[in-house]
């Protein structure tokens, strides 16, 4: 198991990441979500020891990474899939990393061959594709068959094929009981992968909870098709409503259940043709939590819409 | 599992490392080159022009520094070597990866340090002797030659192999210290190189107590066979040197210890 333990890391003046506190629990997937910038990359460096943190602690198993007698045994990372010397060759890297952990050299074979490049050994890193990088980090991750995962930004630089591939992958890590820690800015990725997501911006823990919990908590809208919009439209402004969206299919209406909406209108006289609640996607959750946390927001052009 | 077995696997690593690499078999290869290659056209220029030095000449001329003259360029290929084998490390980003397999950076430092040192040692000695018995071969019957059968000219070489293995630590340390292939380089050329330079300017009587302190100086006081005016012995020197080694390692392995990777 994984605990953040009120973790700040100071960069100079910059707060990197601000008094994050939480678990990350073994037999799950665990998304890390948070925009670029957010603070991601840090909490996993002082996971692994890299960086030394300002106030706080991580943990693996109630240790401090540093004190792992062989740290790739208990926890395997891949942060950077390019931070490997170029001039050597991926099973050399692999067979380095291996001895300095007490590994067994057979084990660099089966890491590549699960990998799905031992095709490519013998071959200097240097020429790797990033696609072929993400696989090597992830043999090297598994050299040591430990029961802590971090991956950060896995899926950059893989084509859909091995997108795939690293989901399954992931799910079968967490189905063996292993704790499995995954980074990403794309909620997208994260609402198929992860089981639980752990949301931060700008170095600050804003919630956490399964897929299902995150958009519950967002206030959906419902999509109503109805004989009289006109009537309809004013009927819910004097209730809580709002209208969000008019077009010729129908409303879209935010600040009432499809019951309250259901009871107006069969007050009003007005038949309902279609009455649906629209569940807030992940993507919109995410973007309504860390509206006010993203640290390069982009701001909109003043260029005039066409609707 | 003990201290020493963890120290043990990561010097396996850090020699599996070592030698995987171009960088450092190319580096070997440069040095060799250099030091007999150099040695050996520098002996042979001598023996075609021998008849042209004056009796003087001919009566304080060494033999043994001479063989080995290839050295002053090929010092810089063993500096490369050892701040290499860490800022590429840095350049490439892999020391994140290094320290999430050896955590405890100290050993790190040293089994990176045991490493360098320990092959570059065999290395340097190997070579040293290699141009000293080439030179001597090419002066045979034209210029006088020296025998690794007297203890000092025995001393000389094998404190040249040793000359060159402290430079490749001094360059580990540089590059510990600075964490840039460009930069350390730059600091180690201008150590040997370019301090020699700055010292002519100042004051002669200051030249002489200075001189002696410089890197390149302490080198060629541990090869001379016989002592140097306004220079160290050749184990003083030695001492020296070894201070400075001591001294920039472990600035580099605090550094290493306190920033973030």
């Amino acid at each position: 198991m994984l605990k953040i333990d009120h973790l700040t890391k100071h960069y100079h003046d910059v707060v990197a990441v601000d008094d994050l506190d939480f678990e990350v629990k073994p037999g799950v997937v665990t998304g890390f979500l948070g925009p670029n910038g957010s603070g991601k990359s840090t909490t996993m460096r002082v996971i692994l020891g890299l960086d030394h943190p300002t106030k706080g602690r991580a943990t693996i198993n109630g240790q401090n990474y540093a004190d792992l007698k062989s740290p790739l045994r208990e926890v395997g990372a891949l942060l950077d899939a390019k931070a490997v010397h170029p001039g050597r060759t991926a099973r050399n890297h692999l067979r380095a990393l291996a001895a300095s952990n007490q590994i067994k050299k057979s084990r660099v074979d089966e890491v590549l061959e699960f990998a799905g490049i031992s095709s490519v050994a013998n071959k200097k890193v240097g020429g790797f594709s990033l696609g072929m990088s993400q696989r090597l980090g992830i043999a090297g991750a598994l050299l040591g068959d430990p029961g802590v995962l971090l991956f950060d930004e896995p899926v950059n630089g893989l084509d859909p094929e091995g997108i795939r591939w690293i989901r399954e992958f992931f799910r079968s890590l967490a189905k063996e009981g292993r704790t499995v820690f995954v980074s990403s800015h794309l909620m997208s990725e994260m609402a198929v992968s992860a089981d639980q997501i752990i949301v931060i911006g700008r170095g600050r823990f804003i919630t956490q909870g399964s897929v299902d919990d995150l958009t519950a908590t967002a206030k959906g809208t419902v999509f109503v098709r109805a004989s009289d919009t006109q009537k309809l439209t004013a009927l819910v402004q004097t209730h809580e409503g709002t209208v969000q969206e008019i077009n010729d299919k129908g409303l879209t209406i935010g600040g009432m259940t499809s019951d309250q909406i259901g009871e107006v209108a069969f007050n009003g006289g007005i038949t309902i043709l279609e009455l649906t609640p629209q569940r807030a996607s992940l993507e919109e959750v995410f973007m309504d939590l860390t509206a006010d946390s993203v640290e390069y927001g982009s701001t909109t052009l003043g260029v005039a819409h066409h609707e | 599992m003990s201290n020493n077995e963890n120290l043990l696997s990561t010097i396996k690593s850090e020699w599996i490392k070592f030698r995987s690499v171009r960088s450092s078999i190319m580096g070997v290869i440069v040095f060799a080159v250099l030091t007999i290659g150099l040695g050996a056209l520098i002996t042979f220029a001598i023996r075609s022009h021998w008849n042209q030095n004056t009796r003087i000449d001919k009566l304080t001329f060494d033999p043994v520094s001479t063989s080995l003259a290839g050295i002053l360029f090929a010092q810089f290929a063993v500096g490369v070597i050892g701040i290499l084998v860490i800022s590429s490390e840095y350049s490439s980003g892999s020391i994140r990866t290094t320290l999430a397999a050896v955590p405890n950076r100290i050993r790190l430092a040293a089994s990176k340090l045991i490493v360098l040192m320990a092959s570059m040692f065999v290395v340097c000695e190997i070579v040293c002797f290699i141009a000293f018995l080439t030179g001597q071969a090419i002066f045979n019957g034209v210029v006088p030659t020296a025998s690794l059968g007297s203890g000092q000219v025995l001393r000389s070489v094998i404190l040249a192999g040793v000359y060159l293995t402290l430079l490749t630590a001094l360059g580990f340390g540089l590059g510990l210290i600075l964490r840039q292939s460009a930069a350390s380089i730059s600091v180690f050329v201008s150590l040997l190189l370019i301090l020699p330079i700055l010292v002519i300017f100042l004051p002669q009587s200051w030249q002489n107590n200075f001189s002696k302190f410089e890197p390149s100086e302490l080198g060629r006081s541990m090869m001379a066979v016989t002592p140097r005016a306004e220079a160290f012995g050749a184990w003083t020197a030695l001492l020296v040197l070894l201070i400075y080694v001591v001294v920039v390692l472990a600035a580099g392995t605090t550094l290493l210890q306190r920033r973030d990777a």
